[in-house]
């Protein structure tokens, strides 16, 4: 069994020098920081602390790169979490990626470019806003997940 | 009792029962007929290696029967044949075989022209495996993926010993088994070890045993395709191990195809598990120990059995089996069925009168998969390596049974010139039938071998190549989904606006709410809006940003003060012009750049390229889903926002082309002043999640104004009236600026951009073709070519009937003539005079409102 559901979540992008970004302490507040570029790092985290998140990115990574630039992306940004046990056997009828025990990896999810953050007893999956309705569909059609209605 | 309905017979069957044994206890032994001779063909391998026993089922022609389990209700048919299998007229065709040599269809039907056209609608006819159901139902079939170090293609002996020792090695492993672990044995001791082994790597916990997968393919990777019943599992391997064990070789000799001559398993098969003895007396050709154990299968069910072994073989044989030792099948005699058996033997020829005739002649590995495989970690096991003797290659009789190519048709062909496997296989089409050359692969590369001298070519196998065992079309798009929609965060409301909506690039976009014509009336008298959020946005920032930009487009930037904007041109290193867009200069050394909503991942990859290559150090974000765009257009545009807003909006405060940050109905909005319909406007540039209370509100505050939607079909005209083109419906992939007409949107006077120096080297040719504006006496249709005295010199890249200017108006291109440009023009039955654009208020008052 597997369940769909939208986590409200924000999505923090960090532009600056791969230098800076390896030298970066993640933000705090429970956000998840996942390196998608050698000059680019999204922080994904709970909608309600997103502000928190950017002000404390803003401010390690100004120390390490005076031309950083930290911008809360949320809108651009659809989060599909899926949960239960079967979960990880449901993705795969989405993705050919392999999924790691925890932790972030991207590539393509339904045939479209998206982002995904590992966790024992859940996957959030990130794609561009305007797929929204597509992965949706093919989650509940070929990973046969059920949606769970807020 | 549960039965299956062959055509149109009830036929019984029992559990365990395949359709091939089901119909067998019924009586039929022409279970098909030959793709181009229509020689009767019975059941053979019994493994579904061969292509004998192929019928449709329920409408889906290909199922190998010997296979296929009986299911109560099943519609079985034999797609071969006319007017059925058993009296099949066209089997005239054997006869005829003078007249049908291998190739004929190259050679003969050349002339008249006409001749192939009908020669081939016949030979489709009269051949082929069955009809095609095209009035099913479309089946799409899911597709999983799954990830291991080590997959292992067959459960049989050799595989699970595989399994089990990379298991006990640490390594996850799946092993794929195409049906049911042991299905090609007979009930015994084998089988019953078999099973007791396939339980415990079954319950070791790092193996997973895929019963009913069968591998396909394999490919870079490796990934190996697995069509199981309700998915294409798609499997990623650190390391692929194939144990698909191997078939008994197809033995050729005259008579080899006829129904009732058998590959041993079959039989043993047919009458141990199905209890169904196979004649009352069998000759066995045993030259593998498995020879042996079917002559005592065979002998235990009832057959008198007759085996022809070497003396080595032939001294293990069961008490009661009658041996000629030495002896070999010359021949299998009969005309519907086997009836007799001519050998050799150290005495001399003899006629053995018989029932069938079971050949174990040796072995032809199932390797396909792992031919597939040879430059990956792809390795084989047990009986698909094991070593292997010259297959057993007569002077007579069938090579290929799927094609019916026979050692005649190759012996013609090989005369013909066709000397090597791989071209003989292309001639005649041996081994390119359902079994792929699964039977005959190596008869094909030992006949070539025993008639060259020639290194590369002797004993050489043909490629192998995916797909193996069949699969189904649906199979093979498992998984695959050709229509992938970009949708605005406004797709809801078009749709409940009544908009068809169009598919454009990637995008489903409005094309019109219903009244096209009131759509243009309203953004020329009123106010319009459309949704614009397709457009690529981009937020270009870092220290070297400007540098980036001024390097990459022709556009002037040094004086590009923020608040304003510009209209931009993509070029690459050719001068040609690849995009169009608009630049807006922000505070902070930032930019924001727009492209066209077909052109934004390009736009994105050429930035990032150049920055990678210049080594800049600048941002660029891709904000093409972040944002959303509503352009609001019309004279009333000014008036709308200022309900909406407490902001400026006068050109002062948004000049044009420039823009500004407004709050409009309580959404933060980048509004752009630009002009591409030609009124007064602003794009509201927004974040996506308030694009629809923003929309709403435009269309709810503007209601006494007259505002209306409008989409892609209003915005072609309104567009054309201002003689803008359409980016690819307009130009062509050649088109440098000055072809059309955008010589003012590059600065010649930068040191450097992209595809400078090619227009400088064009700069010096004459402009040998344009887009021009056109203006017609009639109705013209796009795409129609333009004349002038004449001749061809040009076409109609788009029109339309423009109310507000009272004429039909459109693009199109023009060659130089005599070293000008004609101004008259045939389009079809409508005269064309060339005009400067635009054509709608040439002046530019209105957009600047």
């Amino acid at each position: 069994m597997a369940e769909l559901t939208r986590p409200g979540l924000s999505v923090v992008l960090c532009g600056a020098s791969p230098d800076a970004l390896d030298a970066l302490v993640p933000p705090g507040h429970g956000a998840r920081t996942c390196r998608t570029a050698p000059d680019e790092a999204l922080s994904v985290c709970p909608a309600e602390v997103a502000a928190d998140v950017a002000r404390e990115l803003e401010d390690r990574v100004a120390a390490l790169d005076d031309d950083a630039v930290v911008l809360d992306v949320s809108d651009g940004w659809t989060a599909w979490r899926l949960t239960g046990p079967d979960s990880r056997d449901a993705f795969a009828y989405a993705s050919r990626l392999a999924l790691p025990d925890e932790g972030f990896v991207q590539g393509s999810v339904a045939h479209v470019a998206a982002k995904v953050v590992v966790e024992a007893d859940a996957l959030t999956v990130l794609v561009p806003a305007y797929w929204h309705d597509h992965v949706r569909e093919r989650l509940i059609h070929d990973a046969r997940v059920t949606e769970a209605i807020p | 009792m549960a039965t299956i309905d062959f055509e149109g017979t009830q036929v019984p069957f029992e559990d365990g029962d395949t359709i091939a044994s089901a119909l067998y206890r019924h009586g039929v032994r022409t279970f098909n007929r030959s793709l181009k001779y229509h020689r009767r063909r019975g059941l053979y391998c019994g493994t579904g290696d061969c292509p004998n026993c192929m019928v449709s089922v329920d409408g889906e022609p290909g199922a190998r029967s010997c296979v296929t389990e009986a299911r109560d209700g099943q519609v079985v048919e034999r797609g071969t044949g006319w007017p059925s299998p058993d009296r099949d007229l066209i089997g005239i065709t054997d006869k005829l075989h003078w007249a049908m040599p291998v190739g004929f269809y190259y050679k003969a039907f050349v002339k008249p022209r006409f001749a192939w056209e009908t020669a081939e609608r016949i030979i489709r006819r009269a051949t082929g495996i069955g009809r095609l159901p095209l009035d099913a139902t479309p089946a799409v079939k899911r597709a999983r993926s799954a990830h291991t170090d080590v997959l292992v293609i067959g459960a049989g002996p050799a595989g699970l010993e595989a399994a089990r020792a990379a298991a006990a090695a640490g390594a996850d492993v799946i092993v794929a088994e195409e049906r049911e672990v042991g299905w090609t044995f007979p009930p015994g001791r084998e089988l019953d070890a078999l099973r007791r082994l396939a339980d415990q790597v079954r319950a070791l916990p790092n193996v997973e045993l895929r019963e009913g997968h069968t591998a396909i393919g394999v490919y870079e990777g490796p990934t190996v395709p697995l069509v199981a019943e309700d998915a294409l599992v798609e499997v990623e391997a650190g390391r692929v191990i194939v144990a698909t064990g191997a078939v008994e070789a197809h033995g050729v000799f005259p008579g080899n195809d006829l129904p009732g001559v058998w590959l041993g398993r079959g039989a043993a098969l047919m009458a141990a598990r199905h209890g169904l003895g196979i004649g009352d007396r069998i000759v066995v050709a045993a030259e593998t120990e498995e020879g042996l154990m079917h002559a005592a299968t065979l002998r235990a069910a009832g057959s008198q059995v007759i085996l022809l072994a070497p003396t080595a073989l032939a001294e293990r044989a069961l008490a009661g089996v009658q041996v000629l030792r030495d002896a070999r099948v010359l021949e299998a005699t009969g005309s519907k069925h086997v009836t007799g058996v001519i050998v050799e033997t150290p005495e001399g020829r003899k006629r053995i009168v018989c029932h069938a005739l079971v050949l174990s002649l040796g072995w032809a590995p199932r390797d396909a998969l792992l031919r597939m495989g040879e430059d990956l970690p792809v390795e084989g096991v047990g009986d698909v390596v094991a070593p292997v003797g010259d297959p057993p290659l007569g002077d007579g009789g069938y090579v290929c049974l799927c094609e019916d190519v026979g050692v005649h048709e190759l012996e013609i062909a090989w005369a013909e010139g066709w000397t090597s496997s791989e071209i003989l296989k292309r001639y005649t089409t041996a081994t390119m039938g359902p079994c792929q050359g699964a039977l005959c692969g190596l008869h094909l590369a030992a006949f070539a071998a025993a008639r060259t001298d020639q290194v590369a070519v002797k004993g050489r196998r043909t490629t192998a190549r995916p797909p193996v065992r069949g699969p189904r079309l649906e199979d093979l798009a498992g998984g695959v989904h050709e229509v992938i929609e970009r949708r605005t965060s406004l797709h809801d409301r078009h749709v409940a606006l009544g908009a068809r909506m169009d598919r454009s690039g990637a995008w489903m976009r409005p094309g019109t709410y219903g009244d096209v014509a009131e759509e243009i009336r309203a953004v020329r008298e009123r106010v319009g809006t459309m949704d614009v959020g397709t457009l690529g946005k981009f937020l270009v920032a870092g220290r070297d940003a400007q540098t980036l930009l001024d390097r990459v487009f022709p556009t002037r930037l040094h004086d590009l003060a923020p608040g304003r904007a510009r209209y931009l041109i993509a070029l690459d290193e050719g001068g040609y012009v690849m995009d169009d867009g608009l630049i807006c200069a922000l505070r902070d050394g930032r930019y924001y750049v727009t492209s066209t909503s077909g052109g934004a991942d390009r736009m994105e990859a050429g930035l990032r390229n150049w920055a990678d290559r210049w080594d800049l150090h600048v941002h660029l974000v891709n904000q093409t889903a972040e944002l959303g765009a509503i352009n609001v257009a019309g004279p009333g545009a000014r008036e709308l926002l200022g309900r909406l807003s407490d902001d400026d909006l006068s050109r002062a405060a948004i000049p044009y082309p420039g823009h500004a940050e407004i709050m409009v109905a309580g959404v933060a909005c980048r509004a752009i002043a630009v002009g591409f319909v030609g009124e007064l406007s602003y794009e509201l540039h927004h974040p996506r999640s308030r694009g629809p209370e923003l929309w709403d509100a435009l269309l709810g505050a503007g209601a006494d104004l007259g505002v209306a939607p409008h989409g892609l079909d209003a915005l072609d005209v309104l567009r054309l009236e201002k003689g803008h083109f359409f980016l690819a419906q307009d130009t062509l992939p050649d088109d440098h600026p000055a072809k059309l007409g955008l010589g003012w949107a590059v600065d010649m006077d930068k040191p450097w951009f992209v595809g400078k120096a090619s227009l400088e080297r064009m700069a010096e040719i004459p402009l040998e073709r344009r887009l021009v504006g056109l203006r017609f006496d009639g109705e013209p249709q796009r795409g129609m070519p333009l004349e002038a005295a004449g001749q061809i010199v040009g076409r109609v890249t788009s029109c339309a009937r423009s109310e507000a200017l009272g004429a039909a108006i459109g693009l199109g291109w023009l060659r130089a003539r005599n070293g000008g440009w004609p101004t008259t023009l045939r389009a079809g039955a409508t005269t064309a005079t060339v005009v400067d654009r635009p054509f709608y208020d040439p002046e530019g008052v209105r957009l600047r409102g």
